[in-house]
């Protein structure tokens, strides 16, 4: 078994879910988290889109993009799939986020020991045999 | 590569991700999150908090990065000497990464 999680969009939730969905991976889980890539976050452009040259109002977004940490809002998407799935499932992801700017997040696969079904009880090491497939 | 979590103060949250960037390791994700410990949380009198706010900082480094990244996480995490509730780290495997934007794999 594999986790994959991927860090996308927040905008990019519901396309990402439609394509996995299509691409037969409807089991995901996804939270609420604020992250910076490895380049810093160009917060003069933001400064002249708001018109504010200079300074950022500490009650909007200036939290997240004061002095110190410069963190953007991003979901993670987090899925267990099968080892042999992994590649196809990746592919599914990037294609459904790709826009080609910096932004666009990460995946990452990091292996998974055991899985539980909590309904059932049953231990299992494939995903696949913890699903119902209806 | 590696997937380091750490489970920090929300308070501390700020210095650790300062020190992390000023050494180079900018690439963060963090998420609020709520837990206990070993101590079972806090217990005032009759009341007993056992969902403590604390903030899970997730970095994704290459193995040869770890010693240098927790040694910064624990050195701006600590409020002093033994105080339980400063958090933990956790390091485990990743086995792959890929860059959304180019598709290419790789941190």
């Amino acid at each position: 078994m594999r986790e994959i999680m991927a860090f996308i969009r927040m905008n990019m939730v519901n396309p990402t879910k439609q394509a996995l969905a299509k691409a037969g991976y409807p089991a995901f889980n996804f939270s609420k988290a604020v992250g910076r890539g490895k380049k810093p976050l160009a917060t003069e452009a933001i400064e002249v889109i708001m018109g504010n040259a200079g300074s950022v109002p500490a009650d909007s977004i200036g939290e997240h993009l004061s002095e110190g940490t410069r963190l953007v809002s991003k979901r993670a998407f987090t899925l267990i799939v099968d080892d042999e799935q992994v590649e196809l499932a990746v592919k599914t992801i990037i294609k459904a986020n790709q826009t080609g700017n910096p932004g666009d997040g990460r995946i990452f696969v990091m292996p998974v020991m055991e899985g539980y079904n909590i309904r059932t009880g049953e231990c299992r090491e494939r995903e696949s045999d913890l699903t119902d497939r209806r | 590569m590696i997937m380091i979590r750490a489970i920090v103060r929300p308070e501390k949250s700020n210095v650790v991700l300062s020190e992390l960037s000023d050494a180079e390791y900018s690439g963060v994700t963090k998420e609020e999150v709520y837990g206990r410990g070993r101590q079972k949380g806090i217990i005032v009198g009759e009341v007993h908090y056992d969902e403590l706010p604390k903030e899970l900082l997730i970095i994704f480094a290459n193995d040869e990065d770890k010693d240098d990244i927790i040694k910064i996480i624990l050195k701006n995490a600590k409020t002093g000497e033994g105080n339980f509730g400063d958090g933990r780290i956790f390091v485990s495997p990743v086995l792959e990464a890929y860059t959304i934007s180019s598709g290419k794999a790789g941190l």
